[in-house]
């Protein structure tokens, strides 16, 4: 403890009646009055009880300002997930138009398979029924030309028909052949 | 009352609660306030290595997470009483519980564990009273909540 000088005393005391400032803080505490020194113990007190209050007074405040720097904080961290999430959103959003522009793309060109090949397997049933035509009337006009050969008719248009529907019959036959192969190449590729 | 404390903990406005609450508590009348465990750390080794070791504070009360620093509460615990020569009291003073972080400290020799809120005082006076005993290493580790 400390106990000081008459002249200090004094000056402390008088400082405290005129201008209200009075001794604050830790040093405070090491402060002694003199024994039987009744007023310069009151003057103590009465700083210990200002020190007091006004401690007292910042402590309140600088809690409340802790307190509310932690909503603050919390406030911020809030909106930072909440950032983050719509983030979050947006992408799946994104990835999610992605899936479905490739599942369109992918529904369009089977789509566009599925056409194709009708149209071929359509082409395809044509040229086979047109091909069963030529060769029938082919067989059934050799059938008629063998006949009248065996049974003794006069053969001359029939026989001129007969090698002239031949001819062009073995011309169309061949381009349907041809057609055929190549409706099935087409087919091939695509599926 | 507690000959001197020093405080390690990132929050400036805490030194204040922290200060004010050992006032009023009349807990010390030395009290030093850092914001980093480096700068703690420096000065355990320069009292350690240069001395005097008794310019050593007689308390420290350390944060868990000190934000800034390159380590955190438990390790500066850790250095102090395994590289720094031990012989002072310290401990915890964070807002965190967790259970694991309790257990890891008392592991390093922390002495005890106050829980940081809004009513740091009561948790202060208790201590306070406790304090004889952690001083000579009487007192078992305690969390004060």
């Amino acid at each position: 403890m400390i106990e000081i000088t008459e002249h200090t005393r004094n000056v402390l005391l008088e400082v405290a009646k005129k201008k209200k400032i009075y001794v604050e803080g830790n040093i405070l505490k090491l402060l002694k009055a003199s024994k039987g020194d009744k007023e310069f113990e009151e003057y103590l007190n009465l700083c210990k009880e200002k020190d007091t209050a006004s401690r007292k007074k910042r402590l309140s405040v600088t809690k409340q300002v802790q307190a509310q720097n932690k909503e603050l904080a919390q406030a911020a961290k809030d909106n930072e997930q909440l950032l983050s999430d719509l983030q979050d959103a947006l992408d799946e959003a994104k990835e999610a138009e992605k899936e479905a522009q490739k599942l369109k793309d992918e529904a369009v060109e089977d789509l566009d398979i599925m056409q194709k090949k009708s149209q071929f397997e359509l082409i395809g049933m044509i040229v086979k029924i047109a091909l069963f035509v030529i060769c029938g009337v082919g067989i059934i006009t050799t059938i008629m030309y063998g006949i009248a050969l065996f049974s003794g008719h006069d053969t001359q248009i029939i026989g001129s028909t007969w090698s002239n529907m031949f001819g062009i019959l073995l011309t169309n036959a061949f381009s349907i052949v041809g057609t055929i192969m190549g409706v099935k190449y087409a087919s091939d590729k695509e599926s | 009352m507690i000959d001197s404390i020093l405080l390690v903990d990132d929050e400036d406005l805490f030194h204040l609660v922290f200060e004010d609450a050992c006032s009023l508590l009349d807990m010390t009348l030395s009290l030093e306030a850092l914001s980093s465990s480096d700068e703690a750390d420096r000065l355990f080794k320069k009292w350690f290595v240069e001395g005097p070791i008794e310019d050593r504070p007689e308390c420290v009360f350390v944060d868990l997470n000190i934000v800034g620093s390159s380590f955190d509460g438990i390790e500066l615990i850790r250095k102090i009483n395994k590289d720094y020569g031990n012989g002072v009291v310290i401990g915890i003073i964070s807002s965190s519980d967790d259970t694991q972080e309790i257990e890891k400290a008392q592991a390093v020799g922390a002495q005890f564990w106050i829980i940081k809120s809004d009513e740091i005082e009561p948790r202060l006076e208790e201590f306070l009273k406790d304090y004889d005993g952690y001083k000579d290493r009487t007192s078992p580790f305690k969390v004060y909540k």
